[in-house]
């Protein structure tokens, strides 16, 4: 696989971010030594190794359902970029393309 | 045969379903509906950097709860994955959810439609966290963002596409519904937004069995947006095929002012939401001693007690089905059966009386102006002969809801409503009404048995309804007869 102009603008969309003409090139020479690592260890039979996703073996940390800890309103909106006291505000979005749950 | 009827509707459902917890699936935020706006937030909830998650142990046992409930697989070993998209109301840019290994695998829910039973296979059960709510009118250009719903625990109920009408989706939905609310999971509320559905529509010709491409209807929020959405989606994709068009795989929105659905995206542009593992969330490992604590603490179910009403308590089917739909009704008819164990009543009485007037006056059973305590005894005023069915319940229960503090028993004695079978009592009324009546008198002894019921109602009335009918019928026939 090859990271090519494409695939470059498609990330972009998805990470939300507007690269120049110098930092795609730059980035595009990254992910492709990315790769190539990766590459790299694809050649390692794998082939009886269950892919590790913890590295901690520990599973099951729960807490106990009660309400604790939540911000206050004034503290919560405090670092938002916009507000009004009450709500977040944010630039108009009528997307209704996107996962409500 | 119109052409419609060429055709066969083919429906899976997502249900999400809130859970009824306290807190939210992976913080101590309140989880409860409503609340001032962005009052229910932590830091957590909020996505800010260096924070991390933590299980809410309540999820998982409700998801198990479920599961049992619906004969899952329960997994053993399932672990939670990262969808990411960006929108406003997701403040980490990903939603946490179940992808590789949902909790809960298969099983099935039985539905009723059109009096036969049917099965719709459930394809699995994933526990994940709700978004927050944006609002987009109130202020141009902007958006409003209220977070109290972000990370508020859910599941989702995938089924296979086993239904075939939207009356299916309807009985399939109120099935859920019922369930969730039996296990003590979720309050299944759809006008709260407990319980919303996308729904995954297509046709086919009648007798296929190949799947048509499908479109899924986005966030439908009632059960008459639902119905109304798939029998407009249903007849665009069958005139659609029949204008020699194909029908394309789409997300589609709902607009119950149009009664339209319209294209929110196609699968060209699908989301690739990049699924990967939660690394901030550690696997859950079950073990069967824990699934068994679940089995054995779980809540009686809709159609075990919808059985034991027919069965233990030899109601009618339509008895059964009225007390068990909600969990609510059916405690409170166990309720008032322990305090007067006469089953048969106890469902008269809450089904032709207590929930038509809890309904107008839009209160809870809980909540009628008289108690469990109250109303037993007043049933058995009816069982032992005190009171008329009749006079009980057209006089007697009105004046109790006016008074409802006061005994039935000297309610009924102060109010003259107690029936009589003293003889002389009955005796004196009989005869009065034999000399009243002669000519009917006449009548009846040359052969019209009939009149007995003008006899009985002329006693009646003189009694005021205190005469005993029974008492009172053998007398009127004896001396009638003499």
């Amino acid at each position: 696989m090859q990271i090519d102009e494409k695939l470059i603008s498609r990330l972009e969309h998805l990470a939300r971010l507007e690269l120049s003409g110098e930092e795609r090139a730059h980035i595009q020479g990254d992910l492709n030594k990315i790769l190539d690592m990766v590459e790299k260890l694809n050649e390692l039979d794998t082939t009886n190794v269950q892919p590790l996703v913890y590295i901690n073996e520990e599973g099951n940390v729960w807490r106990e359902d009660e309400v604790r800890n939540q911000l206050p309103r004034e503290k919560a909106l405090k670092n938002a970029p916009d507000e009004d006291g009450t709500f977040f505000k944010v630039p108009k979005v009528i997307d209704l393309d996107r996962n409500d749950a | 045969m119109s052409v419609y009827d060429q055709y066969e509707t083919v429906i899976g459902l997502e249900i999400h379903v809130q859970l009824a917890t306290q807190s939210k699936a992976f913080c101590g935020d309140d989880a409860s509906f409503g609340g001032e706006p962005n009052t229910h937030i932590s830091t957590i909830s909020l996505g800010h950097p260096g924070t991390l998650p933590r299980l809410n142990k309540k999820q998982v046992a409700y998801a198990v709860r479920l599961g049992l409930a619906l004969e899952s697989e329960i997994n053993l070993h399932s672990a939670f994955d990262r969808k990411n998209y960006f929108y406003a109301d997701l403040p980490k840019g990903y939603q946490i959810t179940q992808d590789r290994s949902p909790i809960c695998i298969g099983g099935q829910l039985k539905i009723m439609v059109d009096d036969r039973e049917k099965a719709v296979r459930i394809h699995h059960v994933h526990m994940e966290e709700d978004a927050g709510k944006s609002m987009h009118d109130s202020d141009d250009p902007y958006s409003y963002i209220d977070l109290n719903r972000a990370g508020v625990p859910l599941l989702e109920i995938v089924s296979e596409p086993d239904l075939r009408s939207a009356e299916e989706v309807d009985a399939y939905m109120s099935a859920m519904r019922q369930l969730v609310q039996y296990l003590g999971i979720s309050d299944g509320n759809m006008q709260e937004g407990s319980m919303r559905c996308d729904c995954n529509v297509s046709v086919r010709p009648k007798g296929s069995d190949q799947l048509g491409e499908r479109c899924e209807i986005k966030n439908l929020n009632s059960m008459r947006y639902a119905r109304r959405a798939i029998a407009f989606e249903v007849k665009r994709q069958i005139d659609l095929i029949e204008s020699g068009g194909r029908v394309s795989q789409q997300t589609l929105n709902f607009d119950p002012v149009t009664g339209e659905t319209s294209p929110l995206r196609d699968k060209e542009d699908a989301h690739d939401y990049r699924y990967f593992p939660e690394p901030d969330l550690p696997p859950i490992i079950l073990d069967e001693s824990y699934v068994q604590k679940i089995r054995e603490d779980q809540p009686a179910l809709p159609w075990e007690l919808y059985a034991r009403l027919q069965e233990e308590f030899d109601l009618s089917d339509y008895d059964a089905t009225l007390l068990t739909a909600e969990l609510s009704t059916a405690q409170y008819f166990l309720q008032l059966n322990a305090a007067s164990p006469h089953p048969k009543a106890a469902a008269n009485l809450i089904i032709n009386k207590l929930l038509p007037y809890c309904q107008e006056e839009n209160i809870e059973l809980t909540e009628f102006p008289v108690g469990i305590a109250g109303l037993g005894k007043f049933i058995q005023l009816i069982e032992d002969g005190q009171v008329s069915n009749t006079i009980a319940y057209q006089t007697l229960l009105p004046e109790l809801i006016e008074q409802p503090g006061t005994e039935p028993l000297e309610l009924a004695k102060k109010m003259q409503l107690i029936q009589n079978k003293d003889e002389d009592f009955l005796t004196q009324l009989v005869e009065e009404v034999i000399a009243a009546n002669p000519e009917k008198v006449k009548i009846y002894r040359g052969g019209k048995k009939g009149l007995l019921g003008f006899f009985m109602g002329e006693v009646m009335k003189r009694s005021k309804g205190q005469a005993e009918p029974k008492a009172t019928n053998a007398l009127l026939r004896e001396k009638l007869e003499a």
